[in-house]
């Protein structure tokens, strides 16, 4: 017996002896980001993944970029200026390296645009910028880009709208330059790839900005946040994202890491189904309005990592009226709304998320709303293919779903108002659920004209008629948190970006 | 021996199309790829690509138009990853099988020695601890155990990377991880199979004989009681490549079971369809393994 014990421990301590010292301490001149998985492709034109465009905004440039402010600033063009309602014209900016050598022209610009606008290359960005009809080659250092109507939203396309270089796609072939050989003008360049595994890219010695602080520069995939958090910990990654409330307690007294957060544009609400009861009653969307603390849930709920909203539209985004207050908590006056809306003895209703990291929140504000006497029923799904086929099925014609908007990150009402609120068949989910006498219009005329105080007039009107109409609960903007190493000077962007430009190793 | 050999083969055959069926109907009824791909389009627009990709046929011409394609090796692109899928798949196979290998090579040596030792020395000490330390493994859920494990060795002790597949001290922690779930079973199969045959006649003729007791319980007993444990172990392998997917996520692994769960989230039904398709394949050529090892160990079932 007692062989056989000492045996064992004889046997762990030599294996323990014999593995490698796991401080796989990065060295000084890496930076190492956890994203949660890999994109399918590094082409910046082929997908709209999150995670691809953190990677693609460090190896590609861009004719106009975002600074921390989250103001636009020069990047491939110099200047711009709109000619006409319908056509702008860019500066480039002369000398700009591909990182395989090629020096930067105009036939770029145009060829990057063209590869998107082609259809039959089915980008899934087209839509983003099908409004572009023709961009021209003007001269060297001049293109102009010509959209089939007014466009208030060309400038926000542009900041990721990556600038390829034409030769070199076409000799490398569109899969080659998704996977083994892509290059842009960014800061860094492509080193390997390996999938779901890990993207190593390295400085850029002839980039246009100078050359970035850290040398190289690794996303690796890491799926799971439990295993992300312990790797920040032993430093075996420098920066990780999303860290939800429960985790930031324990990040910002680490020895070793730190916590940094701000607001960004993604908007937590819960739309309502307005053409069916009780929901197609003003006053019952309002009572729900006033039955939640939004306060509340913020501090206990979610760490004060959010900012209660007035309406969908938030103050980041260009034509938010700070005039516009939000709801009070008020469960007395919900009370009375619900009954003057002919519900005295209160209604029993079911609301749906997928949105599994906000379940405590929905849960809470299901629990608000059913002590006013909104008896609600809070149903969970996988956000998988279950919820897919229920939203494209019966949830066109239930009580409401819990949902969170990103505006896929463009700085402007109408990100969010046509998606949730515009009634036209190809819209998203205000084609089923809202149904608000004027707002279509308004909304239509927000978008049609590039007289910018003319659409903050129109976007002031809109969000006074939507607090008052309550065709949503208006919840609260997300907070973007990241994870960072005290051996990285890192800060949290509004736009949820990665500019790794930016980041520097701390002076110790 | 032949006729065996033919039995196998068919029942191979049969066993995929009614996977690779199975697989089809269950993607098909899950829902729509073409909304997933293009989230924000007009319904106009989502109906060519419906068109372009053949989702507008009926569901029984689209399963043989499959059949066909896979028949000749062909998935299909990745709707995600815009590739073949099959080259895709066959990338992360290593991975995964080297992972799920390795732990049931950890398992076996750790279940074997520990096993017969608990049948030996039946009711002792040892015995009961190592029936605690089974029930342990076999309460702990992968994801959970492979936390734990990350916690001790990597963040507390500092012995282990935490993640990743890029060294050999990283495939430390998944294949522990793995080996946990696996090895609980295999021991107590071990040991009662051993139980079962250490007190049968020709092991006491064998130790009146005179034979040392080493030789007695590897070579007499525990050959005859290897058949349970050939079955256990060949089930537990294709249970260890679905534990694999778990482990995978947990560990960062770059391995087949992870871009499995992406394609399913995605619907990107080439990758599930090709994937699915190599572990079935998988399994079902470990059993005909097992099978073959059940004549090797048993010449009984030759005659038969």
């Amino acid at each position: 017996m007692k062989r056989w014990v000492l045996l064992a421990a004889a046997l762990a301590i030599a294996v323990l002896a014999a593995a490698p010292p796991a401080a796989r301490a990065q060295a000084k001149d890496t930076l190492v980001v956890a994203l949660v998985s890999h994109p399918p492709t590094l082409d910046p034109h082929m997908h709209f993944e999150r995670v691809g465009i953190l990677v693609n905004i460090n190896m590609f440039d861009s004719l106009i970029h975002r600074n921390t402010k989250l103001e636009f600033e020069p990047s491939l063009a110099t200047s711009w200026k709109a000619l006409s309602d319908t056509q702008w014209e860019f500066k480039l900016r002369k000398g700009v390296r591909f990182h395989n050598g090629d020096t930067m022209t105009p036939e770029d610009v145009k060829y990057s645009f063209d590869r998107v606008i082609d259809q039959t290359k089915k980008s899934p960005q087209y839509g983003n910028i099908r409004a572009i009809k023709e961009v021209r080659v003007v001269n060297p250092e001049t293109v102009h880009i010509i959209t089939d109507k007014p466009f208030p939203l060309l400038l926000e396309r542009l900041v990721f709208f990556s600038i390829v270089p034409k030769k070199h796609v076409e000799a490398v072939g569109d899969q080659a330059f998704g996977t083994t050989s892509p290059a842009g003008t960014g800061p860094w360049k492509f080193v390997e790839w390996k999938r779901d595994q890990m993207i190593r890219l390295e400085a850029f010695d002839q980039h246009w900005r100078g050359r970035p602080p850290f040398k190289n520069l690794v996303f690796r995939a890491v799926p799971e946040v439990a295993t992300q958090v312990a790797e920040i910990k032993t430093g075996g990654v420098d920066i990780i994202r999303n860290v939800s409330a429960d985790i930031v307690p324990e990040l910002k007294t680490h020895p070793q890491a730190y916590i940094s957060s701000t607001p960004i544009l993604r908007v937590h609400y819960l739309a309502f189904d307005m053409r069916s009861a009780p929901f197609d009653k003003k006053l019952v969307r309002q009572a729900a309005n006033y039955a939640i603390d939004k306060q509340t849930i913020i501090q206990k709920l979610m760490g004060g990592l959010g900012r209660q909203v007035a309406t969908t539209v938030q103050p980041l985004a260009f034509g938010f009226d700070p005039e516009v207050k939000p709801y009070p908590y008020d469960p007395k006056k919900a009370k009375e709304l619900l009954a003057q809306a002919g519900y005295p003895n209160g209604v029993d209703i079911t609301f749906h998320s997928s949105s599994v990291p906000n379940r405590p929140e929905f849960e809470a504000i299901c629990q608000m709303l059913t002590e006013v006497g909104i008896r609600t029923t809070p149903k969970m799904w996988d956000p998988g293919p279950a919820w897919n086929k229920f939203f494209q099925t019966e949830g066109k014609a239930t009580n409401g779903i819990y949902g969170t908007w990103g505006n896929y990150s463009v700085f402007d009402a109408d990100a969010v108002l046509h998606p949730l609120y515009h009634t036209e068949p190809g819209g998203w989910i205000g084609k089923w659920y809202t149904r608000v006498e004027g707002l279509d219009k308004l909304i239509d005329e927000g978008r049609s004209s590039v007289d910018q105080p003319k659409r903050k007039r129109t976007y002031s009107q809109i969000q006074q008629m939507i607090r008052e109409e309550a065709p949503t609960i208006f919840l609260w903007t997300q907070f973007d948190t990241l994870g960072i190493s005290k051996k990285v000077q890192y800060a949290a962007r509004g736009d949820e970006w990665l500019w790794l430009f930016d980041a520097k190793p701390a002076a110790r | 021996m032949l006729t065996l050999l033919v039995r196998r083969v068919v029942r191979l055959v049969v066993v995929l199309a009614g996977v690779s069926l199975v697989t089809f109907a269950i993607l098909h009824v899950s829902g729509d790829p073409v909304s997933l791909m293009m989230p924000e389009a007009p319904e106009a627009d989502r109906v060519v690509l419906r068109q372009a990709m053949g989702f507008n046929a009926p569901l029984p011409v689209q399963f043989a138009r499959f059949l066909a394609n896979t028949a000749r090796g062909n998935f299909g692109n990745s709707f995600f990853h815009r590739a073949p899928a099959l080259p895709l798949v066959l990338d992360r196979m290593p991975t995964t099988l080297l992972l799920t290998v390795l732990a049931m090579g950890l398992s076996i040596s750790i279940a074997v020695p520990i096993g017969i030792l608990s049948a030996v020395r039946r009711n002792s000490v040892f015995d009961h601890g190592a029936t605690f330390v089974v029930f342990l493994g076999t309460s702990m859920p992968v994801f959970w155990t492979g936390i734990m494990l990350i916690l001790l060795f990597a963040v507390q002790l500092r012995l282990l990377p935490v993640s990743g597949w890029e060294s050999w001290a990283a495939l430390v922690l998944p294949t522990l991880t793995l080996a946990t779930a696996s090895t609980p079973l295999l021991l107590r199969i071990v040991r009662s199979s051993m139980l079962e045959v250490i007190n049968l006649d020709y092991v006491r003729t064998a130790r009146a004989k005179g034979v040392s007791e080493w030789i007695v319980i590897w070579h007499h007993a525990l050959v005859n009681a290897a058949l349970p444990l050939v079955t256990v172990a060949g089930l537990q392998f294709s249970l260890l490549l679905g534990g694999a997917i778990i482990t995978e996520t947990v560990f960062a692994v770059p391995g087949l079971g992870r871009l499995i769960v992406g394609a399913i989230r995605q619907l990107d039904f080439p990758i599930v369809q090709a994937g699915v398709f190599l572990i079935a394949l998988i399994v079902v050529l470990v059993n005909f393994a097992v099978d073959l090892l059940y004549i090797y160990l048993n010449p009984q079932i030759r005659v038969r």
